[in-house]
């Protein structure tokens, strides 16, 4: 156990790709937490996707003992936090356990969205900001522009900002500095009841629910019984211990310390994150104030291409919502593609990232259908529906009206820009609320839109548009009834519910033109024609045909040949496996995404 | 092709194994050097050999011919060919190797001897040696009739050349076979019957028609995907081979395979072979064999730990000129009863005569080839042997939907 007053919980946040986990690396390195030949790029990172990437997802805490010019050795509990707009959730949790936070800001790039959203949630939270302006090594940084658009974007004194390069290793030892004199050490009461926040947890196929957690008030020791105060749940103290990254079991932990905790339970429900630890007897009277339940943004059907794996593709996803409780789900099934789950997550990326993960960490072979969002139907008959997939959509003449989510958008740009950005936010029904100079360089921009618009590959739209230079963050401000409509897809005359979506009606003719087109090229031809048709209510608004295949055969089959002749035709039946056959013609997994690529 | 068919028990064809190790009726050659490389071409070639490596090529044939011949296998050779790359560039290699040919192997009198060439090596007196040699049939690489189609293809010869080189294979009284492709990017339709008509005014007894196909890796492909080139559109390279069908039909040309026409009794019995499933060795870097299992085994073919049921072994000698020269064999795949008897009939069902019925319900083939009787694309024949199925024109044009279905046993 430490002296409450030698430890310091520090985050380092930032816009993503503004140097965080180097300048983390640097940190374990400079602390001698990792011998330098251990040294992996970006330990912290160690999820494979994360590395591949580059971006960091899971918050990771590590203990790093550092000894500061004063000659004392201090304590430093480092909790690294993702930095795309999917993850502010993982953000505001991260910094519950901590008292002040690094404020990374690139040289070159300067103050960007996140950065600004991510010093809102700091703040928020009344944690001490320390700026760093990072990557100064860099030909194009501009520490003194940077150091300007700092004070002027965020309101924080930047006058002490520390110059570093995660690069080179410059200024992380000045930056240390500050946390240890700048950020306040952890306060709590050694003699009160225990009251730990879990503040992250994982899933260890040996020992169980693995929580990470920051002990608050009192103390946690090995063998205490304890209970967690939102699910009940009583048990043992299996092990507590530190990361170092690697697991160091330790005797107990005490008032300001931050390390994990194993108990050996294996159910993920039972050790819920935001939950707070105590003593099952004589414990807290109140938990700490948890988070607010998060939302999630984007839904999208995933499916497994062989029905057979759905028990797996279940057993998957309640593990990965073990440590990711954002993640929702729930059954659903398709006439085209049989039984899955509707899934819910809190943007793009994140959605991107678990089906990876499902993918890779446990061998599925799944279908994904076109994101979409909640929908808030109310009906004629005065019953209200939520409605996740297109396809549960009532009839057209049974509908009242129809709500769906809205967002408010956060744009910065180079002033070079607006007009481009202006252009984009048109074609995306977007309201236009307000601009502002945050400073010579850069614009805020602030929008008001449905969030089905950004699921769209909005983002990628607004980064080439702007050659990179935007930056975006959203914020849910509640629902707003549309005119909206439900476009079917039809092939060779039978609807295919998975292809349905919701549109605005003034959209729904291009749209359905546009997909239909697409889903023309994407269609492989068959041995007979194919008609794609489009629909709103049985009326057909648009069509395209994939002419039957006239001609396929190799000519030239001499000796040499034959081998290589068979092999094709295995491999060609081994595509046919990756196609889903829906009523004879066979549909490539692409065509289901095609909607989402749809440009006007 | 008729008169051998009556000879052979069908019990032969599949149970070859059980008759004892023979040697192969039928000998490939494969001379792997050109002159220049095609656009088109991804084949096993190289252009501008130092003539080193062309030495020991040919070397290294007569090496592996002697090792035939003193295996003293039993049987007779029926066909011999060479193909390439461009054996016409290496008249008197051939030649040379035509000698071993004829000093170490027993031949079937009357043996069928095909020798490859291109219009721009193929001289008057390159003709008679090759004639004098025991050549017996010619097969010249035109392609195309059409200058601008030459030089979309990247071959080094003109109209003239070409028809000046069949008028020599003609004269000296060699069957002359030609070969086209159609389906090129560019290629007018009033071009391609142009082409036709020349081939079939050389005389030829024999023409192969192709429709181009842009390999991956090939300087067309590259030429295709950067823009450069418009891909040839698919529907016409169908409607090319169709024209290609009628008017060397009326010219007395019948359609006996897929990519070949003949004036019956000139068809190519090397070639042949392949769609018959009979055993052909594969001499030279890049060449490929088929023997059964006994005969695979006699020579030293069949490697260690090769499965109980093999009966049937396909081998392909090293592309690479040193890996071969070392004696490397690149690929060697084993084939058990099943896939013998289905991969015959996938074979057979090149041919316009098809397969017997029979055959195909022995190598439990019968509900796929119902099924592909449903959807059109086979039907029933009489032949000499009895009741067949052969491909529709349908089939014809849709022949990997027929050979796959077959080969993988999907109905």
């Amino acid at each position: 156990m430490t002296d409450p007053n030698l430890i310091r919980n520090f985050s380092i946040i930032a816009h993503i790709d503004h140097g965080k986990s180097t300048l983390a690396d640097r940190v374990l390195q400079l602390t001698h937490t990792v011998a330098d030949r251990d040294m992996m790029e970006q330990l912290l990172d160690s999820m494979d996707i994360e590395r591949e990437r580059g971006i960091t997802i899971k918050a990771q805490a590590v203990r790093v003992l550092y000894e500061a010019d004063d000659g004392v050795t201090y304590t430093l509990n480092l909790i690294d936090t993702p930095g795309h707009v999917d993850f502010t959730y993982e953000v505001s949790r991260s910094l519950q356990a901590c008292e002040g936070v690094l404020l990374i800001v690139d040289a070159a790039q300067g103050v960007e969205a996140q950065t600004v959203a991510n010093a809102m949630m700091a703040m928020n939270a009344d944690l001490e900001i320390i700026p760093v302006i990072n990557k100064i090594d860099l030909p194009a940084a501009e520490p003194e522009r940077v150091r300007h658009e700092i004070e002027e974007a965020l309101a924080v004194p930047a006058d002490e900002a520390i110059l570093t390069s995660g690069k080179t290793g410059e200024g992380v030892r000045a930056a240390l500095e500050a946390v240890v004199s700048r950020i306040p050490a952890p306060v709590g009461d050694a003699s009160e009841p225990l009251k730990a926040l879990i503040f992250d947890s994982y899933f260890d196929a040996y020992r169980g629910v693995v929580a990470l957690i920051r002990v608050v008030d009192g103390r946690i020791a090995k063998g205490m019984r304890v209970r967690m105060m939102a699910t009940e749940t009583v048990t043992d103290v299996e092990e507590v211990g530190v990361r170092r990254p690697v697991h160091m079991p330790v005797d107990e932990l005490g008032v300001g310390e931050v390390g994990y905790l194993i108990t050996g339970l294996k159910d993920p429900a039972l050790v819920k994150v935001g939950d707070t630890v105590t003593l099952e007897k004589h414990g807290a009277a109140d938990p700490l104030p948890g988070y607010r339940d998060v939302k999630p943004m984007v839904y999208t059907g995933l499916f497994p291409i062989d029905g057979d794996q759905y028990p797996d593709l279940r057993d998957a996803l309640d593990k990965l919502r073990l440590n990711d409780p954002a993640l929702v789900y729930e059954p659903e099934s398709s006439h085209a593609l049989g039984f899955g789950f509707r899934v819910g997550f809190l943007g793009l990326l994140h959605m991107e990232v678990i089906k990876e993960r499902l993918e890779r960490e446990f061998d599925l072979d799944l279908l994904a259908t076109a994101p979409s969002v909640e929908y808030h139907v109310a009906r004629t008959n005065g019953e209200e529906l939520i409605v996740h997939s297109p396809q549960d959509l009532p009839d057209v003449a049974s509908v009242e009206h129809i709500e769906e989510p809205y967002l408010k958008s956060t744009i910065l740009v180079p002033p070079d820009f607006v007009g481009a950005v202006m252009e984009l936010t048109d074609g995306h029904r977007a309201t236009f609320v307000n601009m502002q100079y945050l400073s010579k360089t850069t614009v805020e921009m602030h929008y008001e839109m449905p969030l089905s618009e950004v699921i769209m590959d909005f983002f990628d739209q607004l980064k080439s548009r702007t050659k990179g230079y935007a930056s975006l963050d959203y914020e849910y401000i509640g629902y707003r009834t549309s005119a909206l409509v439900k476009l079917d897809v039809l092939l060779s005359g039978k609807p295919v519910d998975a292809l349905s979506f919701i549109v605005h009606k003034d959209k729904a003719y291009a749209r359905g033109k546009v997909l239909t087109e697409k889903l023309r090229e994407i269609i492989p031809r068959q041995m007979f024609e194919v008609p794609i048709q489009a629909a709103i209510g049985g009326r057909i608004i648009a069509r395209e045909t994939v002419k039957a295949k006239r001609k396929d055969v190799l000519a030239k089959c001499y000796g040499g040949d034959i081998s290589r002749k068979r092999k094709l035709l295995e491999k060609q039946k081994a595509g046919k496996k990756r196609m889903k056959n829906l009523g004879n013609v066979e549909v490539p997994q692409e065509a289901f995404m095609a909607i989402l690529k749809v440009d006007e | 092709m008729g008169e051998r068919e009556e000879n052979r028990d069908l019990g032969d064809d599949i149970a070859g194994f059980s008759r004892g190790p023979g040697l192969p009726s039928h000998f490939y050659f494969h001379v792997p050097f050109c002159r220049s490389k095609c656009a088109y071409c991804d084949f096993a070639s190289i252009a501008g050999a130092d003539p080193q490596a062309v030495f020991a090529v040919f070397s290294g044939m007569e090496a592996e011919l002697r090792r035939w011949g003193v295996s003293m296998l039993p049987g007779v050779v029926e066909t011999v060919y060479f193909g390439g790359g461009t054996p016409s560039l290496h008249v008197p290699q051939v030649l040379s190797v035509l000698e071993c040919v004829h000093r170490d192997l027993p031949l079937r009198a009357g043996v069928e001897v095909t020798v490859e060439a291109n219009p721009d090596s193929l001289s008057r007196d390159s003709v008679a040696a090759l004639a004098e040699a025991g050549v017996t049939r010619i097969s010249v690489g035109v392609q195309a009739f059409d200058a601008s189609v030459l030089q979309l293809l990247g071959r080094c010869h003109d109209s003239r050349q070409a028809l000046d080189a069949c008028e020599a294979v003609a004269d000296a009284r060699l069957e002359l076979s030609v070969d086209v492709i159609c389906g090129v990017p560019g290629q007018s339709r009033a071009s391609w019957e142009s082409t036709l008509e020349l081939a079939i005014g050389t005389g030829a007894k024999h023409v192969s028609v192709y429709p181009l196909s842009v390999e991956a890796g090939t300087p067309l492909a590259v030429a295709v995907d950067t823009g450069l080139i418009e891909d040839a559109d698919p529907d016409e390279a169908e409607a090319m081979m169709l024209i290609a069908e009628e008017m060397l039909g009326a010219a007395g040309l019948r359609r006996y395979e897929v990519a070949n026409y003949a004036v019956p009794g000139h068809e190519s019995r090397h070639n042949s072979a392949y769609w018959s499933g009979e055993s052909y060795a594969g001499v030279g870097p890049g060449a490929h064999g088929m023997v059964d299992v006994a005969t695979a085994r006699a020579v030293g073919i069949l490697p260690p730990g090769a499965a109980e049921d093999t009966i049937r072994v396909r081998y392909a000698e090293a592309t690479n000129i040193d890996g071969w020269l070392t004696g490397g064999l690149e690929v060697v795949e084993l084939l058990n009863a099943g896939e013998t008897a289905r991969e015959d009939v996938m074979l057979r069902l090149r041919l316009a005569t098809g397969v017997s019925v029979k055959q195909a319900r022995e190598a439990g083939l019968e509900d796929v080839m119902a099924s592909l009787a449903e959807d059109g694309l086979v039907e029933r024949s009489v032949e000499a042997d009895g009741w067949h199925w052969r491909t529709t024109r349908r089939g014809w044009l849709l022949g990997n939907e027929v050979f796959g279905r077959v080969w993988n046993g999907e109905g």
